[in-house]
């Protein structure tokens, strides 16, 4: 079953410095070793926002105020169990230090 | 299962392999190195409920083992110093973090020894489960349909094995390593192959054992890089994984390929595919049947319709796989391809090669694959007896609907069944009449199973002949004994005065039954057969004593203790000596303890009421009857299936010849 780990910054989120960099390499080199990772990424601040209603579809550009809310990079994984991927995230969430990640399960491919 | 217990499995198969490999390298055993790591699991089982899970359980757990190991190797060899030393190394390793590249070797010649050679194949796919995917016995025997109890002893046996015969936790070195790498990948190519087409059961795909291949595929292509046909078989894995979801129809029956539904190919699966045939490219060489078959999967996975399939360059590639790889079922394949490329007739020319080969005889494939190339070429009525055999070749439910449907569908087309009776119903009324006894049934019955099987039941019976007939024995028994084969010919030749035919077993000549030579057994494997502690007394002397004396298997069972000379080490029956060695004279008092007569082999019950023996086959004592020739030769194959490299087992009488 495949997973999408979707990561957020708050307040506290700490700056990249050179080890977090280093151990996210460390990480994603285990990840992809496993057969685990299918494919990651970080996502650009901001973004541009679609929303229709009725007829009506309204294309804003960013930065939105609730910016912090944003998801700033993602996984797709693909694990055994939702256990195992919570266990991934465990320890994704061990290197990059505070903040949150929200998993959900991908339904079909 | 709580949610403690279902993070323990997570984190238990997640590590496991690295657990175990590297305990393995401390032991140098590669079943006391999973029995560690299962000790540490079950610590962990104990503790995580009360204490929590551990913030990094993986250390955990590998801390654990790897007291364990120390613990073991102390408590083992306390007298010797060395090993005390040894010891002491042992737990300055353990502080610093291991490098990742030792770390990653050692789970590589955990692959390596779990596909070792001198296990047989399906303990080679269990083992790898087991050590590589951390799945238990019980996961094991869900996903290939087989008992648990099975499994277990599979399991452990190999382990066994791997002990007796001192595999060493290394990896493959000088010229072997080809050879061993391919097992590697052979092992992890039938494990997906089990979850991508079940061979038996319900459902056409297992997913779980699919994503387990591709996960141990994944995994070998990191630990070694260099080798293209590593990656090629992830390319392949990949690539047919991409299209689970489309090879299905709405209630489990299969979709071919070119009718599948492209858009719901994984394309990130492709792309992987892709990426890995790439890499296939880079490593270079000439192209293995793994980088081939990829290559293969690669030009339907670029056709966005099945109409844009490069047929031409596909059927070009299993040109120069079935050089490599000449197997029927490539063979097969490629008169598939050839068929597209060049005409349903150039197929079928291939497929009609292969009509005879005893390898495909229970292969659904071909009949299938024949009938579809008889459907293009306009041959309507022989395409649809075809489907009917393929249809009753399968084991798969979903399949089996699946081409009765075919079948079906061309008998709508063509209006109505075949005018006269089909074979298939001729058979079962020669079978059903009254004046055949139980065994008479069973015995013609085998043999018009086959014909039904390999000529299809709905095969007009006027339609057979003699030839096709011969065809039949000479792929089903041109290999078996004489005795097998006149049994097989007589039952035919009954069916045809029954039925009025004309003789039908024309073709077929009676053979002259001699007994073949009785090929003995390996020295080597042998010597594995006496060193077994977990054979009882009685097989153990049985065994050697024919081995030692060399006489024949009735005449040794017919043996009573008042005919034995233990001094002299020999005993007179029936006009003869049979004498024997040391092997059998240390043996020959245990067994016959406080007997003074009756048989010398006796079978472990009593006879039931009903039947009653002669009374000199009856031990005065124990009342037990002598041991059958039946029984032993059971026993025989049973203890010996782990050591004949066929998997068969022995024969009581090959004991007796390899001298």
């Amino acid at each position: 079953m495949r997973y999408l780990m979707m990561s957020k910054v708050t307040d506290t989120t700490p700056e990249p410095d050179e080890r977090l960099y280093a151990e996210m390499a460390k990480f994603v080199e285990e990840l992809s070793a496993a057969g685990v990772l299918l494919a990651t990424g970080g996502l650009e601040p901001g973004g541009v926002r679609v929303t229709s209603r009725g007829d009506e579809i309204t294309v804003t550009d960013g930065p939105f105020a609730e910016a912090k809310e944003a998801v700033a990079g993602f996984a797709l994984i693909e694990v055994r169990s939702r256990e195992e991927a919570i266990e991934f995230t465990r320890r994704f969430r061990g290197i990059v230090g505070d903040g949150e990640t929200v998993i959900q399960q991908v339904f079909g491919p | 299962m709580t949610d403690v217990h279902r993070t323990i499995d997570a984190v238990w198969k997640l590590e496991s392999a690295k657990i175990i490999a590297g305990l393995a390298r401390m032991v140098n055993d590669v079943g006391l190195a999973e029995e560690l790591a299962q000790d540490a699991l079950v610590a962990a089982l104990e503790q995580w409920p009360g204490s929590g899970v551990p913030d990094n359980p993986g250390a955990w757990l590998t801390t654990a083992a790897k007291r364990r190991a120390i613990d073991h190797i102390r408590r083992s060899q306390r007298a010797e110093r060395k090993h005390e030393q040894l010891a002491h190394e042992l737990e300055r390793q353990q502080d610093p973090e291991p490098p990742v590249e030792s770390e990653q070797d050692d789970v590589l010649r955990l692959m390596f020894i779990s596909c070792h050679p001198v296990l047989p194949t399906e303990a080679r796919v269990a083992l790898t489960l087991r050590l590589l995917g951390g799945l238990t016995a019980a996961e094991i025997a869900r996903a290939f349909l087989a008992d648990e109890p099975a499994i277990t002893r599979r399991i452990a046996q190999a382990k066994r094995t791997l002990a007796e015969e001192r595999v060493p936790f290394e990896l493959p070195d000088g010229a072997e390593p080809a050879g061993r790498l391919s097992s590697v990948l052979e092992v992890i190519y039938l494990i997906f192959n089990e979850g991508y087409s079940a061979t038996s059961g319900d459902d056409l795909m297992r997913p779980g054992l699919c994503l387990e291949a591709l996960r141990l595929g994944r995994l070998l292509a990191e630990l070694a890089p260099y080798e293209a046909e590593v990656h090629g078989l992830v390319a392949l894995m990949e690539i047919q994984a991409s299209r689970s979801a489309a090879r299905t129809g709405p209630s489990g029956e299969p979709v071919q390929l070119h009718e599948q539904n492209r858009g719901r190919w994984d394309q990130l699966l492709i792309r992987r595919g892709f990426a890995a045939m790439l890499r296939a490219r880079e490593v270079g060489g000439a192209p293995g049947p793994y980088v081939l078959q990829a290559a293969i999967a690669v030009c339907h996975a670029r056709a966005r319709t099945a109409e844009e399939t490069d047929w031409a360059r596909i059927a070009a590639l299993y040109d120069t796989l079935v050089r490599l790889v000449p197997t029927p079922v490539v063979q097969l394949n490629r008169a598939v391809a050839v068929g597209m490329a060049r005409g349903p007739q150039a197929g079928l020319a291939l497929v009609d090669l292969l009509a005879d080969d005893p390898a495909l005889r229970d292969y659904h494939l071909l009949p299938s694959v024949r009938g579809d190339l008889l459907l293009r070429a306009g041959r309507h009525e022989e395409a649809r007896r075809e489907f009917e055999r393929a249809a009753s070749l399968t084991r798969n439910d979903a399949e089996r609907v699946f081409l009765r449907r075919r079948a079906d569908e061309i008998t709508g087309e063509i209006g109505g069944e075949a005018a006269g009776d089909t074979l298939g119903r001729a058979a079962r009324a020669f079978l059903d009449r009254d004046d055949l006894d139980a065994a008479t049934v069973r015995s013609y019955g085998q043999t018009l199973r086959r014909l039904c099987l390999a000529l299809g039941e709905g095969a007009p019976l006027a339609s057979v002949t003699s030839e096709q007939v011969a065809r039949v024995f000479a792929a089903a028994w041109g290999g078996a004994a004489a005795r097998t084969w006149n049994r097989h010919r007589s039952a035919v030749r009954s069916f045809c005065v029954w039925a009025s035919l004309g003789d039908l077993a024309a073709g077929l000549d009676r053979r002259a039954e001699t007994r073949s030579p009785v090929k003995g057994i390996d020295p080597a494997r042998l010597e594995a057969l006496w060193s077994r502690a977990d054979v009882p007394l009685r097989e153990r002397t049985l065994w050697r004593l024919l081995h030692e004396s060399a006489a024949g298997v009735r005449t040794v069972l017919s043996l009573n203790v008042e005919h034995l000379d233990l001094e002299d080490r020999r005993a007179r029956v029936g006009g003869a000596w049979v004498s024997w060695r040391s092997g059998t004279a240390r043996l020959l008092p245990q067994l016959v303890a406080g007997r003074a007569r009756g048989p010398v082999f006796l079978a472990d019950r009593r006879p039931g009421p009903s039947r009653t023996p002669r009374e000199a086959d009856l031990c005065p004592e124990t009342g037990r009857r002598r041991l059958s020739y039946e029984r032993a030769e059971y026993l025989f194959k049973q203890a010996t299936r782990p050591l004949d490299p066929a998997g068969d087992g022995y024969t009581l009488r090959q004991l007796r010849t390899c001298r």
